[in-house]
Formats: structure tokens, C-alpha cells, sequence
């Protein structure tokens, strides 16, 4: 016997997935910011722009007139700084149309959608609604052209050392002419390197591309397209609407390396020369003008990195350093709680990287108990092993510093030669920074700086006749199979169209509640599931119909049909759940995209079709006291049945 | 209760099979050199127009198709009237063809600015509503074979062990045969037929997939079920009187399955077609192959089995 409050179950799982929902449908708030240079326009120009925007608001962006916007006549004020949209189905991809097509109005990363209550409760403020990858709303298309120029002078700075000494050997006249010979190879074969064909190019390209998807897929993007435009150089990235895209951009651009160098050896001659002259300027009270206190007022402006190596530099050849070494700021926390990250002091490295990051794999951020910090882990490639256990062996005593991203974060000192391949790195890390060393690590730098070449909006990739009819047909396909499910199994198919109705509505929230982006892939998942769910329901009635055909009482027919059907159910959707597992796994992009709503709805099936809809055919039975369950269409129905 | 003797024609379903599934692969490799190129997995040309009000994409298909161009057009907005037009590598030597019979002696510009000096000819548009023209690169490269296949083994392998221990060897055996069948027979549909290899078309072999996996599982659960403690009754009777009783259950699970794909060629959303072919297509394999193809598999299996034992 079943008890009634077991309904309460399925009633708060649906009550809170219908809430995780709510976003998708409530009215929105959007606030686009304006940028504060336009206030500092004469006010001609400011009425110009004002007056396109609005012309695009009306023609383009309001086209259903559904959305009301405020201020509708005048530009706003400088102090509000912002428009105001209201209205429902603001969708991330209009809002990257409406800030990429008026990029001398509005300031795009100070855009901001309002949360409503359920996402300030539940996240803080996070987005929930879901969102719809490239091929179903559209995006943003990004054209990086790589800057092979930058890439060339990098070159030449890691082999300066060698061909310098390979110059001076090859010159001095006690060398034999074979070994003049080996080390004019040695040369031009450096030279080579710095020679850029256009298989070169293509591959250099083609690394950067895979370290961009993987960086993409970190950021739960499904499904950016990525590509290789060969006659610009350019790689093209096209992505699903995403609510701040300048954020974005950073990750994708982003060059940070990690690299170990060795630091001067002692007695430290040149950082010493540095440390007298601050010490100096200190001890008159003149602390403004250290370096280190001019280079993080650089940093707190925010003036750039071109400033950054424009000072370093200039610090290089006031203190004479030599080519072979190269000056560089430690990075540290202060003791205060909330102190910012900024260059502490000054340290002089050899300029010969002694160990790269292609050398790392697989870096983990940890948290450290003993010490209360974040530490990263990582593991060493074969060939990466040899070099450190070399280099450790070599160098004892000696400072190693790690540097990531032109910051030198610690320089331990080397006590033993380390073999074996696994090696840590500690520093003053906030979890969010450790997480970000390791994905530098464990995904490799980018080979080539890249710039924006073009940046603009682009609609649905599968074209917008085709979506606007596919929903509306797969959404009558979906009451064709209500109705159907309806006419043939009756009650029982009311049960049924109420359980997919509910395994849909679970599925949706889960789906929101992941940050899953939903692509054409992602729906043929949902629409597997759907189909399964139904079967599911039509394995159960028709097992129940062939026990009250040979005669069973309805209790125990019901019993009986679930029970007969739970494990060819269960088969059925654990071995595609396992297929579905292996695809994420194994799988990228379209593969994972329609694996993940696979999997998430093999669950909610199960649970909807097993428990849900049991429950209601046994309530319904031994509660309520149902006499007949017409399994059958009115048209099939035998006489001594009916 | 109705039982129809499924096995019995075994030799003929399994032969007619392997003929098409044949048949489909001489013409795809035979006369048309293997499968269709497409953007997503070769790369190619792409220009992004926009069009005067008025013009669309019949103006563009004709265009493309009385010069034998193979192009895939896709309308991006529909307030600003622009397209997007993918071109194949394999068209390249056509592009030039009408270039050169257009403005013969003309030399030096790529194959992608001849397009567009074509395209704006065509069309009587200025050269900036060519909103961007490039080559572009695969979007899936090489490496999604090599996945597709490590998956399709390493899936069936999974099956092999799970219905093993569910159920028995030569069920297990059967499904798993049963679905390289349905894969192969949708492939070879694909090459057949042309279809353009896209990422629509993934999704739609991983459903074929998934849904085939759940009806070889059903049918053969009955069988297992009908099997057990009955050695009495021959083999090709228990899977006669399975599939029997599971028959009603195909026909509901594969018709709503099919209505809502067949919405959408009904609706008429052009660019899902294929898609929706494939996937229609798969649906029907994948019940077909349960009865016709697996049960029979697994008689043969059974009576070699004896035989040899």
C-alpha cells in the first residue's frame, strides 16, 4: 500500500524545478551602460549617436515591440549612465548585437541584467536562464589574427644566448674546421627557426587553435566553432552569446606562460645593486621614488603590459644589466587580508629559460592544509624529468624561481637533485589563482600572441526559418505524441503525457542549473529522451494490459506490469547511459553536447517513469479504488473486454 | 495471439541487407569518390552577403546551380537580408571556369577575391556588402573519426559485457552485430545519397545510436525473460513469441518517435532536412535491424553453437 504523502516527493521536485525555470520566462531588467566619453562629446555628437541608437532600437532590436525602453527621447543623464530595457526573452546574444553594433555608445563589460530573486537566493546573481548555443540564437564572431612579428622577436630572445656564443666561437681562430663547420650547422639551423613558411604558420595556428577550444570548453562554453582562416593568418572564433564578452576576449588572448629560470648566482651582484640603490633612496625617506613603489603605482593604473616591459627595460639599462640575464619583479601579498597581488621586489634571472611549460602536464590546484595556501601539482613530461633532474643536479644551492606571466611567484632553493616526475609549485595563491596557473599549465600557452581583427554579431548559424519552424514543429510533434499516448492508453497515457510533461520540466532545470548551453545536438539528445520516456511508459502499459489479459485482478496486474517491466527498462537505460558517459568522456563539441542532455534525461526518465508514474497508477488503483484500466484504443478493444 | 514465423526468412533479411548496405558503399566510393565534402569537416569558401530587399535565396541557389556550384546558403538575419553562402573545395575549379569565360586574361587575384568579383557582378551590389569572403578551415577535423570510432568500439564492447551478464553470450553478440549493422546501413545511406556531412548529421547517428541500443535491449530482455526455464521449446519459437509480444510496443515507440521528426520535413525547416532524413531513416534501421537482423543473428549463433558443441 502506498502512502499519499509520498506525492509530496514529486510535487516539490516539480515546484522547485518550475522555480529554477522562472527566469526563462520573467521580466527582465537590462541596464546598458553608456560610455563615459560620450558625455565628454559636444552635444551635437551626443544627439547623433543617441538618435542612430534609437532608429536601430526601433528598426532591428524591438521588432516584436514587446520591450519598453527608458529613457525613450533623450540621451540619459551622466549621472544615471545607463538605458533601461524591460521585458521578457532578453536573450545574452541581443544583448552582444546591441553592445557590438553601437560600440561608440555603450560600454560593454558594465552591462548588467538584473537577477531576479530566485538567482540573487540561489547564485548570488548568476544568470540561470538557459542558454542557446551559436547554431539555435546566434553570437559573436571573433576574427585573432596571429602576430607572427612578436613571435619572431620571442624567438630570437630565447636563442640570443647561444648564437651569441656560437658567433664568438666560430670567430675565434683556435677552433678547427670541423668544428667551425658543426657549429656553423648548429647556426643556421637556429636561423631556420626563426624562418616562417607558411607550414610553419599553419602549424603554429593549428596549436593555437586547440589550446583556445580547450580554453573555451573550460570556460562551459559548448560548442564555440573555431577555425583556421589561412589567408589572413587569422584564426576565427565564433561563439554562443555571452554576457560579457571582453572577459572572454582576455581568456582567448591571453599569453601567460609558465617557466622556470635559474637566478643569478651568488653573491647576487646585480639584485644587490638594486637593493643598494633602493635601501638608499629609503633611508632619506623617499619612498615614492623606488622603483617598486613607481612600479606598482604602473600597475595600480592599469596602464598595460607594453608601460610594464617599457619600465622593466628602462630599470635593465639603468642598472646595467647584462644581455645574458634579465631583470624581473617578485609578486607577493602583502599581510593585510585583503591585499591586492603587486610586485614586492626586484630579482635578476638568467635570461635562458631552464625549464618551459611544454616540459608540465596535468597541474592540479591543491589546497594545502600544513600551510593554509593553494599550491598547484603537476607532472613533468619523460623528456621534462631528465632536464629537471639534470638541472637540480647541476645547479645545487642555487635559486630555481618559477615565473608565470612575466610575475616571478617563488624561488625555492635547490637542496637535492629531484628525480622522479612530479614536482609542486606554492606561492600566495587565492584559489582562483591557482586554478588559473594550473589551466596554463595543463593546457600549454597560446604560441602566438593574437589580435582582434574583426569582432561583430552573427545570427543562428542554422539559419533563423529553419529554428523559428523546427520549435514550432517539434513542438506539435510533441502534442501529436500526447495525443496519441492519450488515445491509445486513456488513463494510463494521461498518466504518461503528465510524467513527460514533468520529466521535461525536471530535465530543463537541471539543464539551467548546470550552465549548459542547449544546441541542435543538445535538443536530438532531448528528443532521444523523450522517445525513450515514452517507450518506457508504453513497455510498462502494455505489460500491464497483458495481465489483466490473462486475467489477473488490477492490483496485482499493476504490481506485476511495473515489476516485469523494471529491468527492461532499467537494461534499456543504464547501457545507454554507459554509451552516454564513454561520448562525454571521449567525445568534444557536438558529441559531448548531445551526451550530457542524454545522460541528464536517461535520469530523469528513470526516475519519472519508475517511481512518478508507479506512484500515480498505484494511488490511483489501491487509494482511489479504480475498478478497470483500459489499456487499450476504443478501436481495439475486443467485446469480452470492453 | 498473431505469431508471424520472423525468422524463417532469415537468409533473405540478412542478405538484402548486406546487398544494400553494399550497394550503398560501390556507389559512394564508385561513383562518387567517397562522401560528400562539406564546410564542417573540409573546409572551404565562405562569403556573408547582403542583398538588396527582394532578392533572397532562390536568386542565390540559381545562380550557384546553373554553374555548377555546389553552395549551401543560410539566411544569418532576416531584417538586414543576409546570407551566408559555403562553397566546397570541389567547386574551386568551377569558380575559376566562369571567371575566366567572364573576364578572360584576368589574372593574379585568389580564387576568393574572383568569387567575390563574381558574387557583385551577379548580384549588382557595391563590393562592401560582401560583409567578409575567406577561406576557411574544418571545423571537425580528422580527430572526430578516429572518436567516432574509438567510441562505436568501445560502446559495443560495453553492450557485449553488460547483456552478457544481464542476460546471455549470444543476445549480447547479436545487439552489438545488430548495431554496426544500423550504422553502417545509415552510412552508407549517407554516401549514397550525398548528404553533407555536418554537425546536425553527428547528432543524428549518436540518436540513431542511442534509440537502436534501447530497442535491441527491450526485444531481447523478452526473449530472455520467455527463455528461462523453458529448454523444451526451440529457440526460433521463444524469439517468435518474444517479438510477437513485443510488437505492439515497437509500433507505439516507433511512431512517436517518428512524429516529431516528421514534423519537421513537414514544417518545412529547409536546413534540417538532412538531419531529419538521417535521423528518420536511423529510426526505421534501428527497429528493423532488432527483428530482422539481431533475432535471426542470434538463432544462427545458437544453432553453431550445438552443432560444433
Amino acid at each position: 500500500m502506498r502512502s499519499l504523502s509520498l506525492i509530496l516527493i514529486p510535487v516539490a521536485i516539480l515546484m522547485a524545478s518550475a522555480t529554477i525555470l522562472y527566469p526563462n520566462f520573467a521580466k527582465r531588467t537590462l541596464q546598458l551602460a553608456i560610455k563615459p566619453g560620450v558625455y565628454e562629446l559636444a552635444a551635437g555628437e551626443q544627439t547623433k549617436l543617441w538618435k542612430e541608437f534609437l532608429e536601430k532600437w526601433k528598426k532591428d532590436y524591438n521588432l516584436s515591440g514587446e520591450w519598453t525602453i527608458s529613457p525613450d527621447e533623450e540621451l540619459p543623464e551622466a549621472s544615471v549612465g545607463f538605458i533601461e530595457i524591460q521585458g521578457r526573452y532578453i536573450t545574452a546574444a541581443k544583448i552582444n548585437q546591441i553592445s557590438q553594433e553601437n560600440p561608440e555608445l555603450i560600454l560593454e563589460p558594465k552591462n548588467r541584467l538584473i537577477p531576479t530573486w530566485i538567482e540573487e537566493k540561489l547564485r548570488g546573481g548568476k544568470s540561470l536562464a538557459i542558454k542557446l548555443g551559436l547554431d539555435l540564437q546566434g553570437g559573436m564572431r571573433v576574427v585573432l589574427k596571429g602576430d607572427f612579428e612578436d613571435y619572431q622577436s620571442k624567438l630570437r630572445d630565447i636563442y640570443a644566448k647561444e648564437l651569441r656564443e656560437l658567433e664568438t666561437q666560430i670567430l675565434n681562430p683556435i677552433t678547427s674546421p670541423e668544428e667551425k663547420k658543426k657549429l656553423q650547422d648548429r647556426k643556421s639551423e637556429i636561423e631556420s627557426n626563426f624562418e616562417l613558411t607558411p607550414i610553419r604558420k599553419m602549424a603554429e595556428l593549428e596549436k593555437a587553435k586547440m589550446i583556445i577550444d580547450n580554453r573555451l570548453t573550460g570556460q562551459n562554453l559548448t560548442e564555440p566553432q573555431v577555425r583556421i582562416q589561412k589567408e589572413q593568418d587569422a584564426i576565427e572564433v565564433s561563439l554562443p552569446g555571452v554576457s560579457n564578452s571582453s572577459a572572454i576576449l582576455e581568456i582567448l588572448q591571453n599569453t601567460e606562460t609558465v617557466e622556470y629560470r635559474l637566478e643569478e648566482p651568488s653573491p647576487f651582484a646585480y639584485r644587490s645593486r638594486i637593493e643598494d640603490s633602493e635601501r638608499s633612496l629609503m633611508n632619506q625617506g623617499r619612498r615614492d621614488d623606488t622603483d617598486i613603489v613607481k612600479f606598482q603605482n604602473l600597475i595600480k593604473a592599469k596602464m598595460g603590459k607594453k608601460a610594464q616591459n617599457q619600465f622593466i627595460n628602462d630599470l635593465e639599462n639603468k642598472y646595467k644589466i647584462p644581455p645574458e640575464y634579465k631583470l624581473y619583479a617578485v609578486w607577493g601579498r602583502g599581510t593585510g587580508p585583503k591585499s591586492q597581488l603587486l610586485p614586492r621586489s626586484f630579482t635578476v634571472l638568467e635570461r635562458k629559460i631552464a625549464l618551459s611549460g611544454n616540459d608540465m602536464t596535468n597541474a592540479q590546484p591543491n589546497f594545502n592544509s600544513n600551510s593554509y595556501g593553494w599550491i598547484v601539482s603537476f607532472t613533468l613530461t619523460p623528456a621534462g624529468a631528465d632536464k629537471f633532474f639534470e638541472l637540480t643536479s647541476a645547479n645545487r644551492g642555487r635559486n630555481l624561481s618559477i615565473i608565470w606571466g612575466e610575475k616571478v611567484i617563488s624561488s625555492p632553493v635547490i637542496n637535492d637533485p629531484i628525480a622522479g616526475g612530479r614536482a609542486e609549485i606554492s606561492g600566495s595563491f587565492s584559489q582562483e589563482e591557482a586554478i588559473r596557473l594550473a589551466n596554463v599549465i595543463s593546457e600549454g600557452a597560446l604560441p602566438i600572441p593574437l589580435n582582434v581583427l574583426e569582432m561583430r554579431f552573427i545570427g543562428p548559424t542554422l539559419g533563423i526559418e529553419s529554428i523559428e519552424v523546427g520549435i514550432r514543429a517539434v513542438i506539435i510533434g510533441f502534442l501529436f505524441v500526447m495525443v496519441y499516448m492519450l488515445v491509445y492508453y486513456r488513463l494510463g497515457g494521461m498518466i504518461a503525457d503528465f510524467s513527460l510533461v514533468a520529466n521535461i520540466l525536471i530535465l530543463a532545470a537541471l539543464l539551467s542549473l548546470m550552465d549548459f548551453t542547449l544546441t541542435l545536438p543538445g535538443f536530438a539528445g532531448i528528443i532521444l529522451t523523450v522517445g525513450m520516456a515514452v517507450d518506457a511508459n508504453v513497455i510498462i502499459y502494455e505489460r500491464i494490459r497483458e495481465e489483466l489479459e490473462d486475467g489477473r485482478a488490477i492490483g496485482l496486474a499493476v504490481t506485476n506490469g511495473f515489476q516485469n517491466a523494471f529491468y527492461t527498462i532499467l537494461d534499456a537505460n543504464i547501457t545507454t547511459l554507459i554509451a552516454g558517459v564513454l561520448m562525454i568522456r571521449l567525445g568534444n563539441g557536438p558529441i559531448k553536447g548531445f551526451a550530457i542532455t542524454l545522460c541528464w534525461g536517461i535520469i530523469t526518465t528513470l526516475f519519472t517513469s519508475l517511481f512518478l508514474s508507479r506512484l500515480f497508477v498505484e494511488l490511483l488503483v489501491n487509494r482511489f479504488g479504480l475498478k478497470s484500466l483500459k489499456l487499450k484504443p476504443f478501436f481495439l478493444l475486443e467485446k469480452k473486454h470492453a | 495471439m498473431p505469431r508471424f514465423p520472423y525468422t524463417k526468412y532469415k537468409a533473405f533479411t540478412l542478405s538484402f541487407s548486406l546487398f544494400l548496405i553494399l550497394a550503398g558503399y560501390v556507389k559512394t566510393f564508385a561513383v562518387h569518390g567517397g562522401f560528400a565534402n562539406s564546410l564542417d569537416f573540409n573546409g572551404g569558401l565562405r562569403l556573408v552577403i547582403e542583398l538588396p530587399i527582394g532578392k533572397g535565396r532562390p536568386e542565390i541557389e540559381t545562380f550557384f546551380l546553373e554553374n555548377k556550384i555546389e553552395a549551401v546558403t543560410l539566411l544569418l538575419e532576416k531584417q538586414k537580408n543576409i546570407y551566408q553562402v559555403d562553397i566546397g573545395l570541389g567547386s574551386i575549379p568551377k569558380i575559376e571556369e566562369l571567371f575566366n569565360s567572364k573576364s578572360p586574361g584576368d589574372k593574379g587575384a585568389s580564387t576568393i577575391d574572383r568569387l567575390v568579383t563574381l558574387v557583385v557582378q551577379q548580384f549588382q551590389i557595391p563590393r562592401e556588402k560582401v560583409l567578409s569572403a575567406d577561406q576557411v578551415g574544418a571545423v571537425v577535423g580528422g580527430e572526430l573519426t578516429e572518436t567516432g570510432i574509438t567510441l562505436l568500439i568501445s560502446t559495443l564492447l560495453i553492450i557485449l559485457g553488460y547483456l552478457s551478464y544481464r542476460s546471455a553470450f549470444k543476445f549480447a553478440l547479436a545487439s552489438a552485430i545488430a548495431l554496426v549493422h544500423d550504422i553502417l546501413f545509415t552510412l552508407a545511406m549517407i554516401g549514397f545519397f550525398q548528404i553533407k556531412p555536418s554537425v546536425p548529421i553527428i547528432a543524428a547517428l549518436l540518436t540513431l545510436l542511442g534509440y537502436s541500443i534501447n530497442d535491441k535491449i527491450v526485444v531481447f530482455d523478452r526473449i530472455r525473460e520467455n527463455a528461462h526455464g523453458k529448454d523444451n521449446l526451440s529457440l526460433s519459437n521463444i524469439i517468435n513469441i518474444s517479438i510477437s509480444q513485443t510488437l505492439g510496443r515497437t509500433i507505439n515507440t516507433s511512431i512517436t518517435t517518428l512524429i516529431s521528426i516528421i514534423a519537421i520535413v513537414i514544417g518545412g525547416a529547409i536546413e534540417l532536412y538532412d538531419f531529419a532524413y538521417v535521423l528518420i531513416f536511423g529510426v526505421v534501421v534501428g527497429t528493423y535491424s532488432s527483428i530482422f537482423i539481431a533475432a535471426p543473428i542470434a538463432l544462427i549463433y545458437d544453432d553453431w553453437r550445438r552443432k560444433s558443441a
